[in-house]
């Protein structure tokens, strides 16, 4: 029989949407030492492992709904009816001598299953644990009168089990990557004020990928809303140095090649103070003092203009 | 006032070291526009340590005599370092297209500003912001 897994060193493809790609799940496999014989001593013990799977699913189980934290998930009998069967066909496919790339997209959506439950890091670590323990007692008295080879079904079980939670740490880590792009659009956003006018308030600090995000987001909306004018108010940054100045130069060049005018808003006296000593020229970008005032100027430059009608009758028909 | 180290390697950091000289220039005194000019000055010394020198250490200290306080801040790194410092202090030179204004900026929006550079060695940068209102 041939064991050998597939190796893909230089396929660029992701799994899950995470960062790990095939090559990275070989050499992890090659750092955990999960060799070919690993994966014949753990076929060696599958029918062991189908034999007390069932009751060590439910050992498994009496130990998650013995804490408030961890029954909460298993209120409804249905859903832990089904839980109860994926865990038999997890704890399966331990044995099943399979641990590619199937494999590893497997648990990588497992990881991301309990990212949506809601269920920790922490109490995923401690119910493996309760796991191994089960698996690791009977394995034991199974192979009372050869102990060495459970020993070493036990190591090569081990390995797997390590590959598996460094990828359920990847759905994680993805998950929390995920969160914190999120914000960041959020703490970004570039609204349309009306035909042609954008505006994109800047709250916190600006790092190099946010600046970048900025840049791509405003860029993004002239070309979808085919607006005129934006206006980048940044009353909310509390510093900006030369790099971060660069960045909004260059954000109003490229603007200006889309065919829009960019108006800066809300330097504040300590950031305009700062930006002249440091010698960050700006003259090429349009400033106006506050958010308001740089609406007015979009708009006289639109065309537009506010007038007070005083024949206006507004609530008749 | 003790001394704090802060090691700098990311953009993360960087940020963090400017809120660290906040929070020090904060506790000797500075006004409020002088405690961004100080900020913005840690703010090109550590991005330039991360960018050319891939990492560094930036510490801090409050500095002076009974009449005369002030925020001491050294930035040491152990990167490329810097061949012709005359040059690297003028206004507009950059050896990664950028504005190059980080090293003459620094130097304007501090009082005080020495820079010690030994190509293949690495740089060290002391600065220091005078607080005038004692
Ligand atoms: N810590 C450092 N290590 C090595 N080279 C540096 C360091 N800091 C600055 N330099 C060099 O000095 C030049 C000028 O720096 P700076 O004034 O900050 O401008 P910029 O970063 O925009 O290029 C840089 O382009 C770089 O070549
Ligand atoms: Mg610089």
């Amino acid at each position: 029989m041939v064991f050998k897994d597939t190796m893909h060193i230089g396929n660029l493809e992701q799994f899950e949407g995470t960062d790990v790609t095939p090559g990275e799940i070989s050499k992890r496999k090659d750092f955990l030492q999960f060799r070919d014989a690993d994966i014949e001593r753990l076929l060696e013990i599958r029918q062991f492992s189908q034999e007390h799977v069932e009751s060590i699913v439910e050992e498994f189980y009496h130990h998650l709904l013995s804490f408030p934290d961890t029954k909460e998930f298993f209120r409804d009998p249905r859903v832990l009816a089904r839980v109860k069967k994926a865990q038999i066909d997890y704890f399966n496919q331990l044995t099943a001598g399979n641990y590619s790339d199937d494999y590893v997209r497997g648990r990588l959506k497992i990881g991301r299953v309990h990212q949506n439950i809601g269920l920790s890091f922490d109490t995923y670590l401690g119910a493996y644990r309760r796991y191994l323990e089960s698996f690791f007692l009977r394995l034991f008295d199974a192979y009372r009168s050869e102990p060495e080879k459970a020993v070493n079904s036990f190591l090569s079980m081990l390995k797997l089990v390590f590959l598996d939670i460094s990828l359920a740490m990847d759905s994680y880590l993805r998950t929390i990557r995920l969160q914190t792009e999120a914000i960041r659009e959020l703490a970004t956003p570039v609204l349309q004020v009306r035909q042609g006018l954008l505006i994109s308030p800047i709250i916190g600090l600006i790092d190099t990928q946010r600046a970048r995000q900025l840049t791509e987001s405003i860029l993004r909306s002239i070309r979808e809303q085919r607006a005129k004018v934006v206006v980048i108010d940044i009353t909310g940054v509390p510093l900006v140095d030369s790099k971060v100045a660069n960045h909004l130069v260059q954000t109003v060049e490229a603007a200006r090649l889309m065919g829009a005018m960019v108006i800066l808003t809300g330097i504040s006296p300590e950031i305009a103070q700062t930006l002249v000593v440091l010698g960050v020229n700006l003259s090429t970008v349009r400033t106006v003092g506050d958010l308001q005032g740089g609406l007015e100027e979009a708009e006289r430059y639109l065309g537009y203009r506010l007038v007070k009608d005083d024949k206006a009758t507004p609530f008749q028909s | 006032m003790q001394e704090i180290r802060i090691p700098i390697c990311s953009d993360t950091d960087i940020v963090a070291a400017r809120k660290l000289g906040r929070e020090m220039g904060t506790k000797l005194g500075f006004s409020s526009s002088e405690l961004t000019l100080i900020a913005t000055a840690i703010s090109e010394i550590a991005r330039n340590m991360v960018t050319y020198a891939h990492d560094g250490v930036i510490s801090f200290a409050a500095v002076g005599t009974t009449n005369k306080r002030g925020l001491l801040i050294v930035a040491e790194d152990k990167g490329p370092g810097i061949a012709d410092l005359s040059l690297a202090l003028q206004d507009g030179y950059s050896t990664s297209k950028s504005l190059g204004l980080g090293l003459p900026g620094a130097k304007r929006l501090m009082d005080e500003f020495e820079i010690d550079s030994k190509p293949g060695v690495g740089t060290v940068i002391k600065m220091i912001k005078w607080n005038r209102r004692q």
